[in-house]
Parts: C-alpha cells; structure tokens; sequence
C-alpha cells in the first residue's frame, strides 16, 4: 500500500513539474525517466549489440582495500570483476562528459535569467515549432521559457547524483547494469546539450531558422596580428560576448582583433561574424606558444590545465573566467579593474575575473596596453633551422607521442634545412606537448613546427543550431525510405589519426548525395581544405539539411540538434508522439532513420557520452582508432545475432537476417575501412527496395574504391530481394547470391523492436 | 622475466606481461607447436618497408612458410588482391577479436577457434588494447606479435628494437626457420 502511494505521489510530482495539464500531446509511459523506467529497452539493445571490453588498465585504485589486480577472472576485494570495472569507467566517463555540459547549461541559464528573467520567451524562429525534441520527448516538458529549460536541468541534475553514486565501492555489480546507466548519462547528456543550446540560441540571438549562416574566416593565419589579440579558450560563451558587446559599446571593435580556440570560438562565431576560429583543441597548445594572442580568456572545457605556465612561457596574459577552472589563481571578481589592470601590466600576474562585464574591461584594456611591445612573427625557416641543430635524433620524442609518429626525424630534417617532413607530421600532431616535454636536449618542438603549419586561411561557417521542421518536412520520406542515402553526422574533437581525414569524408559523402552534419572542432577542421577551385566543402556544397548538404549545427552542445533532427524526424514526419515516449522514438530511428554518427577525433569524456546517448537512441556510432582506449564498444556478430523484430502490421516476429545497423559503437583503424563502413551503417530494414538499391550501391562502390575490388561479403545479408540490388552492379551481386546459395526474404512491414522484450508499450504505439 | 614485490597489493602494476622473445627460433617453435595459428594484417604493414621490402611481403612469408591463414583487417586486401593473394578471411580488428574471444567459435576454416594469434601491423594503441582483450577475456588462447615494439599485454612479444637492421634480421631468421620447419 505504502509503495502505490509513493509511486503516485512520485507520479504527481512529476506531472507538476511537466505541466502535464497542458494537452499538446498525451503523455507517454516515461516522462522524466529515472535509472529502471528505460532498462528493458538498454538490455534489449546489448543483447544485440553486447559491450565489447577493452580493458586500459587491469588494476582498480578506487578505494583503499586496493589497489586490487583484476586480470583475467581475478575479482577486486569488493568483488567487482574486470568487465565490470570498465563499464563502471565508462559510466564515470559518460557522467563527465554529461556533467560539462549540463553545468555549462546550467551556468548559461543562470546568467541569462540574471539578465532578462526566467520568463523571457523561447523563440526559434518561424521554421522551428518543435524547439526542444529532447526535452519535449525524455523530460516530456514543452519549454516555452527560459524557467522552464530550468526544470529540464534540475532533473539532469538529480538523475546525475544517483548515477555517480552508483560507482562507488560496493554498489552494482553487474556490467550490463552499469552499461544501463551509461546510456542512461548518455541520453540525459543529450538533454543538457539542448538545454545549453536553446538558451544561448534565444540569450545571445544566435543565427536560428536559417540554413546559410554567414562563412567566418578560419585559420591562425586569419587572425590579423597588427591588432591587440583576444584569444577565447572553452566552449562557454558567457565570456566572449560580454567582451564583444564591450569592444562594440566602447567603439574598440575595429582596434582588437577576438578570436577563440575550440568550440568557444564556434560560439563567438555564431555571436559575432568578425570573431575569427583559429581552430580546433589541437592547435590550442601550438596557437598559445606562438604568442600571438596579447591576452588569453579561459572559460571551461578542453582548455589546457597549465595554461598559467603555458600563458607566461608565451608572454600573454591571462583571465580565467569561470569557476570550474581558476588554475589557483587570486579571485580578482571585487577587485577595482584599474588595479587589476595595472598589476596584469606591470607584474604580469593573471587573475580569475568571474565578474563578465570586469573581465571584458580588464582583456580589453591589457591587450591593448601590452600588444605592442610584444614581438609577434611566425619564424623564418632560417630561425627554425636553427633552432633545430641541438636535435641528436635521440628518439625520445617519439616514445611520447599518442600519434605514434617521430617528430624527431622531421626536426633532425629542418637542422638539414628541408621541411616537407615537418610538414606533413603537422597534420599528424595532436598537439598535446608530451615531445617538447620529453625531449633531454629541450628543443622548442612546437615554435618550430611554425614553419611546418600553413598560411592559408579557410571558412568555416557559423553554426546554425536546429535542423528546420521544413527540412524535416521534406526529408523525413526520402530518409526512411532510403532514397536519401544516410546522415552522416561528423562530429567532436581533433584527436585525429590525421587531421586531413574530416574534409576528405565530408566530401566524399556530400558528394554522394548524403546529408552531411558537422559540429564542434571537426567542423572547423572540415573548412581546412580547399579544392581545385579553392573552395572549401562550405563553399562547395549547400548548408541546407538536404541531399548534398553540408550543415555547421555549432558547437558541442548543437549536438543534441542532430540527434534532434532524428527525433523530429519520427514525430514531424511519421506524426509519431514523443512526450514522455522515449522508447517509441528510439526504436524508430533504430529501425528507420539512416543515420550514423563518426567521431573520428573523439578524446574527451564528453564524446563517450554523446555517443553514448546516439547510441540509446538507435544511433550507431564510428570512432576512431585512439578511442580504442575509451574501452568499451558495441559490437554486434553478424553472422551469430538475434536479428529478429517485429512486424507490427502482422504483429509476428520475423527473423530478418540482416545486421542493421550491424554495430553501434565501432573503431576503425583507417579512414579507408570507415567510409566503407559508413555506407553500411546507414542500412535500416525499413529501407525500400529503391532505397536500399541507392545504399547498397555506395556500400559496394566504396567498397570497390578501398578494398580493392570485389564485392563486400556480407552483401548478402542486406539484400532481400532482387530489386535491392542496384542497377549498375546487378550482374556482379546475382551471380555471387547464385554462387553462395542465397534465399530470397519478404522486407518487413513496419519493423520494430516493441513486442520483442518486456516493455510498458505496446506495439500499437509504433504504428502512425 | 618481470619482478613482483612480496606485498604487491601495495605497488603492483597489474600488467600481466607478455613474455619477451627476441631468439627468431623460439618464435618459429611457438608458431609451429600451434595446432590452428592466425595471422592478423593489419594496414601498417602497407605503410612501412623495410630494405625496399614492403612489410606485407615479410607477413605473407611467414603466412607461406608456416601455412597459418590469413585475416585481412583494414584495407589490407586492397594490397594482397594487386600482389594476387587471397587472404582467408576479412574481418576488422575489432571484428576479429570480438570473435576470437568466443571459445566456441569456429574460426576463419570453421575447423574451431585459433589457438595461437599472431598480429603484425596494426597501430600500437589500438594492437594493444586488442591483446588485452584477448589477454582477460580469451584465456582460451595465446597471442603473439611481429612489430618492432614491445606489447605487454600479449603473451609472446617481440623486445623495442632500436633499430630497424634488428627487426629485420628477426623477420628474416624467422621465415628461414619456420621454411625449415616445415
Ligand atoms: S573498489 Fe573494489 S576493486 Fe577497486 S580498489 Fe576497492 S575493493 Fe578493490
Ligand atoms: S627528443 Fe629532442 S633531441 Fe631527441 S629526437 Fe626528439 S627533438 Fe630531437
Ligand atoms: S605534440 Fe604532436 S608531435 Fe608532440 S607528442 Fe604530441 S602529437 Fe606527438
């Protein structure tokens, strides 16, 4: 009796706080979903597709019964084993990643609810009438304020703390549980990055409802030195446009140049079309050392933790500006800004400004003091080669290099005065400094990789935030049908095995007819090529959420427009209703919307749990090969899994053969093997047969391309009858399905996974 | 041989490290005791020469020498197919190990799961988050290496050769004595 009651008054409670009265759609089975209510739905999709345990450490150091050996069926003094242990990191890695961006929403909403109230209105703009997809379908909240995205936080919030004190010693024990709450923090990630992005859209006036957002200049070499230099490092955005609104009221805007590394010069970017991107997190260190930005601003987020040091080394002053790093710096937020000012100057002491409007003042007032005294030139290749003599090519370096590759040898060859080496390495560096760090003979690795980095200047165009309920409208059939091949979302951060990879998949893909998504510092290093006729692929192809076209969402917290878009797709276009009804949106883009995200850089705690929550939501998912360290992946067996679904117009379950998608967290060692791998991810079993022809071929055809001729092997897995196989390759495919002995299947109706496994819906709730 | 201190709660590293070989006849013996050995390519070995020699060519002497079937990760196939070899299974690497790490899987002839796995040219970091999968979940078989570095999460690894002439004299040493075993 005490447990109904509690359950209703939970029930209650949550009702309130969604203003369930309000009927603009009934809602579904799971508003505000806690750690069991989508557990059913998780343990269906690692039935399929089961974690795949890397481990990166055999030992757990958590607490002081350890440390406690866990190689092989060893069990810790807690009696974790070692597959457990690595689902509980992944949990702890997906609940940073998720926590950066729930406080970073959380930080932007205080700050505009500071400045205009919580009840200013959220407005998109006239193409965008389901403003929040995640919100709307996990938190079952229709947000129509900024008060409101704040209820949507505070749940994020709270599901954080049970999940986090889940990993401590002694709690669950079992992997598939913690892998449960991974895709839990995964999915609540999704909604802080909403969260995030429409405030900021709606605080700072971002470009919205709009596809060709303006094309800003990218590049170090677009940043006009001549002028006082403000470097922007972060992703929040709280910062940098205090400080343009400042140059602008101050009429400065013309005298100092801002620009930003990482995903806060995105932000700048979408604020200002002045603001130049220098690039991505890579380029952060070398960037810095050059010493070409006066006065450097930290905000939060893949900023370099010595950034004093490294501030100082460079000759640049430096602001932190927000809480979560102050790097021990004195707390300057009451202090009178002349005094500040001054001491930056005369002491070259950096301070943490947490006051916006101050710190705009303080960076304004110190760069232009300081800029020109500072010497600011690229080195000479004379300089360089100088430099480089002390190298004894002793091999150190490489050791150290997370890309495996010997920088060594490309500084032993500029002492000899050739730079092709060092110019090719540059596109390899990861900039994480661990060389220059290493090396006995202290050579300045990094001011002489100057001469190896290019001069050029690219676009890169501003993030446009959500994908248009029009396009969707106009999509949303090609898509499931499959005549629109797949979205490719290339997304997150520059670890790159080489840099140059981006461009040349988003280009192969938009060429192909694809719709290309790009976000955070992959969409800036996707500007860092230009064709035959100096275009880039922002240049080349339409910004429009269509065949072909190659669309900037923004930062990392526009993620969530990506994932949105598929969401937006079931409910706008298959008029399915998403308050409240994850399960129903998630098993249909599993089953219908060929999408597949590649995080090809992927380093950071917030990509494992953005892909994470893609992968809850149906979204298979390609990493690079360093990500082989996040641990875990889900991968499927093709040949061995359960395939079957069910037919929600028969209402039988099928077995359907066929592996779609095949694998929903998957490395690949090559670019080669991931564009091969990418077309096939695409493939869903609701495709028609003229759709999954059109698939089938870019399958085959990429295949061609890098493996070196021949027909994929498991092509006969994806084809269920003759007119699945495309025109120009219908001999070829016939005669090896002759040869291997192949059947052919009836496609399935309405495939779902409802019916399948316990759950509270029912398998009407997929039919529209 | 790696020491362990008497306490080692305290200070262990947890590395259960593979043991290092560097004599090219021990490895051909390993590789001969085997009863259903694996070759994994990987596409750093398209990548490297050593002498001229292409790194694939050293690996398909080795795969000729000891008859040990082939898996083709990557875009390795592309190279085999224009030196006219088939290998006998294409999986990726993460592929291959995910399979390899079912006891009951039948391996790439279907005759049952490999019992020894040798990999050659797959980049370090991810070659060695691979063995350690095959090193806690796969007790069921052993894995060995071919690159020029050290890997401690497999069971049999070659030492860091400094230098290149090493490696190759090893690669070479071995196909003499894996031909001459044969
Ligand atoms: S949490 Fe468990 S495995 Fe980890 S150190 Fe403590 S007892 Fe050992
Ligand atoms: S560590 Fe220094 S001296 Fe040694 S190879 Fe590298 S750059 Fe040269
Ligand atoms: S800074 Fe670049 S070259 Fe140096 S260790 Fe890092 S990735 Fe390698």
């Amino acid at each position: 009796m005490a447990k109904v009651k509690e359950i209703t008054r939970k029930l209650e409670e949550i009702q309130k706080k969604i203003k369930a009265e309000i009927p603009w759609e009934p809602v579904g089975p799971t508003p505000m979903p806690e750690i069991p209510d989508l557990r059913n739905w998780d343990m269906r999709l690692l039935k399929t597709y089961a974690p795949f345990y890397a481990p990166f450490c055999d030992l757990c150091c958590f607490c002081t019964y350890g440390k406690c050996d866990l190689t092989e069926t060893r069990r810790g003094g807690c009696g974790i084993d070692i597959a457990t242990q690595q689902a509980r990191w992944v949990l702890l890695a997906c609940l940073m990643g998720c926590s950066a961006h729930a406080a970073h929403g959380g930080h932007i909403l205080e700050f505009l609810i500071e400045k205009y109230g919580p009840d200013k209105k959220i407005d998109l703009g006239g193409s965008i009438n389901i403003e929040a997809p995640h919100i709307r379908t996990v938190v079952g909240l229709k947000p129509e304020t900024l008060g409101d995205l704040v209820i949507a936080i505070e749940y994020v919030f709270k599901e954080i703390t049970h999940l986090l004190d889940s990993t401590a010693m002694g709690q669950e024990g079992s992997y598939l549980d913690y892998e449960s709450k991974a895709l839990h923090a995964g999915m609540l990630d999704h909604v802080g990055m909403e969260v995030a992005d429409i405030a900021q859209i709606v605080g700072f006036n971002y470009p919205t409802s709009v596809a060709d957002t303006p094309l800003i200049d990218l590049g170090w070499a677009a940043v006009d030195k001549s002028k006082p230099v403000i470097l922007f490092v972060g992703h929040n955005p709280a910062t940098s446009t205090v400080v343009i609104d400042y140059l602008r009221e101050n009429n400065l805007y013309d005298q100092v140049e801002v620009c930003g590394v990482c995903c806060t010069a995105l932000e700048a970017s979408r604020y200002s079309d002045r603001a130049k991107v220098v690039g991505p997190f890579s380029r952060q260190l070398f960037f810095i050392r050059s010493g070409i930005a006066d006065v450097i601003m930290t905000d939060e987020q893949c900023i370099r933790t010595d950034m004093p040091i490294e501030a100082s080394k460079a000759g640049s002053a430096l602001i932190a500006t927000l809480d979560k790093a102050m790097y021990g710096l004195e707390d300057a937020s009451e202090m009178d800004t002349e005094e500040i000012v001054k001491q930056m100057i005369e002491d070259k002491k950096h301070f943490a400004i947490l006051d916006p409007r101050k710190a705009a003042e303080v960076a304004a007032k110190v760069a232009m003091e300081i800029a020109p005294q500072r010497r600011k030139e690229w080195l000479t290749e004379e300089e360089a080669r100088e430099l480089s003599q002390k190298c004894n090519d002793c091999g150190m370096c490489e050791q150290v290099c997370p890309n495996l590759f010997n920088i060594g040898a490309g500084i032993a060859e500029v002492a000899k005065g050739k730079f092709d080496l060092i110019r090719e390495q540059f596109n390899l560096c990861v900039g994480c400094g661990k060389c220059e760090a290493e090396c006995p003979r202290k050579l300045p690795i990094f001011k002489i990789m100057q001469i190896a980095a290019s001069k050029e200047t690219w676009k890169v165009r501003a993030g446009r935030g959500p994908i248009m309920d029009t396009e969707i409208r106009t999509v949303g059939a090609p898509i499931t049908l499959g005549t629109i091949p797949g979205v490719v979302a290339i997304v997150g951060c520059s670890n790159f095995p080489d840099i140059r990879d981006i461009a040349e998949m988003v280009d192969e893909f938009a060429k192909r007819k694809y719709i290309v998504v790009v976000s955070g510092c992959s969409a800036m290093v996707a500007g860092m090529w230009k064709d035959a006729d100096g275009k880039t692929v922002y240049e080349k192809y339409p910004p429009n959420f269509d065949m072909g076209g190659v669309v900037n969402v923004g930062s990392c917290v526009a993620n969530s427009h990506i994932t949105g878009a598929a969401i937006k797709i079931a409910n706008i276009f298959a008029a399915l209703p998403l308050r409240g009804n994850y399960e129903v949106m998630a098993d249909y883009v599993l089953n219908r919307v060929g999408a597949v995200g590649i995080a090809w850089g992927a380093y950071s705690q917030k990509a494992a749990s953005i892909a994470t929550g893609c992968n809850r939501l149906g979204i298979p998912v390609i990493l690079g090969p360093h990500s082989s360290k996040y641990r875990r992946l889900y991968l499927s067996r093709k040949e061995e899994d359960d395939w079957r679904v069910m037919d929600a117009r028969k209402r039988e379950i099928v077995d359907t053969v066929e592996p779609a998608p095949e694998h929903l967290a998957y490395v690949c060692e090559t670019k080669e093997k991931a564009m091969v791998m990418i077309p096939k991810l695409c493939i869903r079993r609701n495709d028609t047969p003229q759709g999954r022809a059109i698939k089938l071929n870019h399958y085959i055809s990429l295949h061609k391309k890098f493996m070196g001729g021949g027909l994929p092997e498991d092509i006969h897995l994806f084809v269920r009858r003759d007119p699945d196989i495309p025109l120009v390759y219908k001999k070829e495919v016939r005669e090896y399905l002759q040869k291997i002995g192949w059947q052919p299947r009836e496609p399935v109706g309405l495939p779902t996974l409802i019916g399948t496994y316990p759950s509270k819906v029912p398998v009407d709730a997929v039919i529209h | 041989m790696s020491v362990i201190p008497y306490h080692r709660v305290n200070v262990l590293t947890g590395i259960k490290s593979a043991r290092l070989i560097e004599d090219a006849q021990e490895y051909a013996d390993l590789i001969q005791k085997a009863k259903r050995p694996l070759l994994v390519l990987g596409p750093l070995l398209l990548k490297r020469s050593l002498d001229g020699k292409l790194l694939i060519e050293y690996a398909l002497e080795i795969a000729k020498a000891a008859n040990i079937p082939t898996c083709a990760t990557a875009q390795v196939r592309a190279k085999m197919a224009e030196l006219g070899v088939k290998p006998d299974s294409f999986y990726d690497v993460v592929e291959i190990i995910n399979a390899l790490k079912d006891p009951n899987w039948r391996g790439v002839k279907k005759e049952g799961n490999h019992d020894l796995v040798v990999f050659f040219g797959i980049r370090s970091d991810l070659g060695e988050q691979g063995l350690s999968v095959l090193k806690h979940f796969a007790p069921h078989l052993k894995t060995m290496t071919l690159c020029k570095y050290y890997f401690p999460n497999a069971n049999y690894s070659l030492p860091n050769f400094r230098k290149d002439e090493q490696w190759k004299a090893f690669l070479e040493s071995l196909i003499d004595n894996l031909k001459k075993g044969a």
